[in-house]
C-alpha cells in the first residue's frame, strides 16, 4: 500500500462530480426547454382552435354507466356510430383491424348525425355532411367496431355528478378543418 | 477505500505497526466525512413542502380556470429546469440532476393534463413521442445516467400505451430508442446503463411480437441482436451487462417450457417456422461470433448453447428432455468456464443455474412414478449432494487460483 500518490486524487471541491455544461450545450438546453413549453402551448392552442374554427356536430351515445365516475374523473362513451353495420364499408378491400377509417355523417331529422358510409380514404363532402376520422378496432361478420379518440369525457367540476340511471347522452363535437375533433359539450337526453 | 474501514480498522493497523498514528490521521483527512447525509435534510424538507403544494393544487385542480392550470404546469416545468441548472452550477450535482429529471416528468404530465383539459384524446402518438424525444435530448446534453434511465422507461411507457390503448406499434419509438440510447451507451459504455438499455429494448421487442401475433420464439431474433451488440462493445463489463437480460430471458423461457411445456396448449403460438427461424438465428449468430472474434472473446460463444432450438420437439416427454438438455448444456458450460477463469461470481451463478436445472429435471422426470414422500426425500438428497459436490469443486478451484498469485489476466476474455 503506497501512500504518496493519492493526494492528487482527493476530490477538488464540491463541483468535481458535475462539470458545468459548455456554453454551446447551454444554448441547446434553452432551445430544448423552449420547445417543450411551445409544445404544451401548441396542444392548448389546438384545443381552442378546434372549438373555434371547427364544424359542430352532435352525436348520440349508448346509455352511459354513471358508476364510471366512482372509479375516475371521466365517463366512457359508446356512440351509436361506434358500432356500424359492415354494409356501410365503401373500400375496395375488406376492412382490417387497426386500419384508418373515415366515417361520413349526415344529420337526421332530429339534428343528430348518423353514419352513411365508412371509407378507407377521406371522402369528399357536400353541404351538411361531415367526416369523422377513426380506426377499425374489431371486424365481425356483419359489423365493425370503430374508435374515434372521443371515447373519454373528462367531466368538469361544474357538471352535476349525481346521476342515478343509465341515460343516453347527446355529445357536441367540434371537427376542425384539419380533422382533429374534440368534445365541447355533453347533455343528458330525456326519453 | 471507505472512511468507515479506516475508522474501524485503523487503530488495529497502528497497533500492528502497519502504519503510524500520524499516518492514520493523514489517511483520515484524505477521506473527509460525506456531507451527503447533511444535505439530505433540506432535501427532505423541500420535498415535503413540494408535496403539500402539489396536494393543494391537485385537490383544487378541476376548480381552477383553464389558463391558471396551464400557467401552473408551464411555470413548474420551467422552474424545475431552471432550478436544476442553478444547483448544478452551484456544484450540487445530484440535486440539480434530480430537478432536471423532475422537469422531464413534468413535461409528460403537462402534455397529458393539457390534452385532458381540452378533451383532446386523439389517437395519434405525437404528444407522447415528444416526451421521449425530449428525454433523449436531455440525456445527450447532460450525459446523465439518471436521465438515460428515465428516457428508457418513458420510451417503454410510450410503446406500452401505444400498443395497449391505440392498438398500433410505433416503429419510430423503437428505432429511436435503439439508436438514440444505444449509440449513447456505445460511446459511453456503462454496466448499469447496458442492463437498462437491454431491458427497455427487450420490453419493446416483446410488445412487437405480441402486437404482430407472430410465434413467440421470433422474440429471440431481436433479443439476440441486442446480445450481439454486446459482443462488439470494446468495454467488457458494459457488454456483459447488455447481454444479461437477453440471456436471462432465454433461460427463463426454456425453464418455463421444461416445466409446463407438455400441456402444449399454446403450441400454435410457440414455434416459428423452422427454416426461416434457423436462418435468421444463424445470421445473428454470425454477427455475434464475428464480434466475439474481433474482441478476442470466442470463449463466450458457449452462451449460444441456450439458443439451441430444443423447443421444436413436440409433446410431453421429448420436449421436456430436449429443453432440459439445452439448460444443462448452458449451465454446465457456465460452470466449466467459471472454473477455467477462476471467477468466483460466475462459479456461484453457474452453481445456481445448475442446481435449478437439476431440480426442474428431477421434478419433471420422476414426479409421475415416484411415491410422494420418496420423491421429496430423494430430491432433497440429490440437491444436497449436488450442492456439496459443486461447492467442493468451487473451493478447490478458487484455492488453486490463489496459490499462483493472480494468473496473467490477458488470458481472460
Amino acid at each position: 500500500m503506497s501512500l504518496s500518490p493519492p493526494l492528487t486524487l482527493v476530490p477538488a471541491g464540491p463541483a468535481a462530480g458535475t462539470p458545468p455544461l459548455p456554453a454551446r450545450h447551454r444554448r441547446w438546453l434553452l432551445w430544448l426547454v423552449a420547445a417543450q413549453v411551445l409544445f404544451v402551448l401548441g396542444v392548448a392552442v389546438a384545443g381552442y382552435a378546434t372549438a373555434a374554427l371547427g364544424r359542430t356536430i352532435t352525436l348520440r351515445t349508448e346509455p352511459v354507466d354513471p358508476r364510471d365516475l366512482l372509479y375516475g374523473d371521466y365517463l366512457r362513451l359508446r356512440y351509436q356510430i361506434s358500432e356500424l353495420p359492415g354494409s356501410l364499408w365503401r373500400g375496395a378491400a375488406p376492412p382490417r383491424r387497426q386500419q384508418a377509417a373515415y366515417v361520413l355523417l349526415e344529420p337526421r331529422s332530429d339534428g343528430d348525425f348518423e353514419a352513411t358510409g365508412i371509407y378507407p380514404e377521406a371522402p369528399t363532402t357536400t353541404g351538411r355532411q361531415a367526416v369523422l376520422r377513426g380506426s377499425v378496432q374489431e371486424v365481425w361478420r356483419r359489423s365493425l367496431r370503430l374508435r374515434y379518440g372521443l371515447e373519454r369525457y373528462y367531466v368538469p367540476e361544474t357538471m352535476s355528478r349525481r346521476r342515478r340511471q343509465r341515460r343516453r347522452l347527446r355529445v357536441t363535437i367540434s371537427v376542425a378543418p384539419w380533422g382533429q375533433a374534440r368534445i365541447t359539450q355533453v347533455d343528458t337526453l330525456r326519453e | 477505500m471507505s472512511r468507515k474501514l479506516l475508522e474501524t480498522d485503523g487503530r488495529d493497523w497502528v497497533q500492528r505497526g502497519v502504519i503510524s498514528e500520524a499516518q492514520r490521521a493523514q489517511l483520515l483527512t484524505l477521506y473527509p466525512t460525506d456531507d451527503a447525509a447533511i444535505g439530505l435534510l433540506p432535501l427532505l424538507g423541500s420535498l415535503l413542502v413540494g408535496l403539500s403544494a402539489l396536494s393543494v393544487v391537485a385537490a383544487n385542480w378541476q376548480g381552477l380556470p383553464e389558463l391558471v392550470r396551464l400557467g401552473l404546469l408551464l411555470g413548474s416545468l420551467v422552474a424545475a429546469y431552471a432550478g436544476g441548472e442553478y444547483f448544478r452550477r452551484r456544484g450540487n450535482g445530484s440535486l440539480g440532476m434530480g430537478l432536471v429529471a423532475l422537469g422531464l416528468i413534468l413535461f409528460g404530465a403537462s402534455i397529458v393534463l393539457t390534452s385532458q383539459l381540452y378533451q383532446l384524446i386523439g389517437y395519434d402518438l405525437t404528444g407522447l413521442l415528444a416526451w421521449a424525444v425530449a428525454g433523449m435530448g436531455l440525456t445527450w446534453l447532460y450525459r446523465s445516467r439518471l436521465l438515460f434511465l428515465l428516457t428508457a422507461v418513458i420510451s417503454g411507457i410510450v410503446q406500452g400505451y401505444n400498443t395497449g390503448q391505440l392498438g398500433a406499434f410505433s416503429y419510430l419509438t423503437a428505432i429511436g430508442t435503439a439508436l438514440g440510447l444505444g449509440y449513447y451507451w456505445w460511446r459511453r459504455p456503462d454496466a448499469l446503463l447496458g442492463g437498462v438499455l437491454a431491458g427497455g429494448l427487450l420490453w419493446q421487442a416483446g410488445l412487437l411480437i405480441n402486437h404482430l401475433h407472430v410465434k413467440i420464439t421470433w422474440f429471440f431474433i431481436p433479443a439476440m441482436l441486442i446480445y450481439a451488440l454486446g459482443d462488439w462493445q470494446a468495454d467488457r463489463p458494459a457488454g456483459r451487462a447488455l447481454q444479461g437480460p437477453p440471456l436471462a430471458a432465454a433461460f427463463l423461457f426454456t425453464l418455463g417450457l421444461a416445466l409446463f411445456g407438455e400441456s402444449d396448449f399454446y403450441a400454435g403460438q410457440l414455434r416459428a417456422p423452422l427454416g426461416p427461424y434457423l436462418a435468421a438465428l444463424a445470421a445473428v449468430l454470425a454477427v455475434s461470433l464475428a464480434g466475439k472474434q474481433r474482441r478476442g472473446r470466442l470463449g463466450s460463444a458457449t452462451d449460444w448453447l441456450l439458443l439451441l432450438p430444443g423447443f421444436y420437439f413436440t409433446g410431453g416427454l421429448p420436449l421436456a428432455v430436449a429443453t432440459l438438455v439445452v439448460l444443462y448444456a448452458y449451465s454446465g458450460s457456465v460452470l466449466v468456464r467459471a472454473h477455467q477463469e477462476h471467477n468466483p461470481d460466475r462459479v456461484t451463478l453457474g452453481t445456481v443455474l445448475f442446481v435449478l436445472t437439476t431440480a426442474v429435471a428431477y421434478f419433471k422426470l420422476t414426479w409421475g412414478f415416484l411415491d410422494k414422500s420418496l420423491f421429496f426425500l430423494l430430491g432433497g438428497l440429490l440437491l444436497l449432494g449436488l450442492s456439496w459436490w459443486l461447492r467442493r469443486r468451487a473451493a478447490r478451484t478458487l484455492a488453486t487460483s490463489s496459490v499462483p498469485a493472480a494468473p496473467p489476466s490477458a488470458s481472460q476474455p
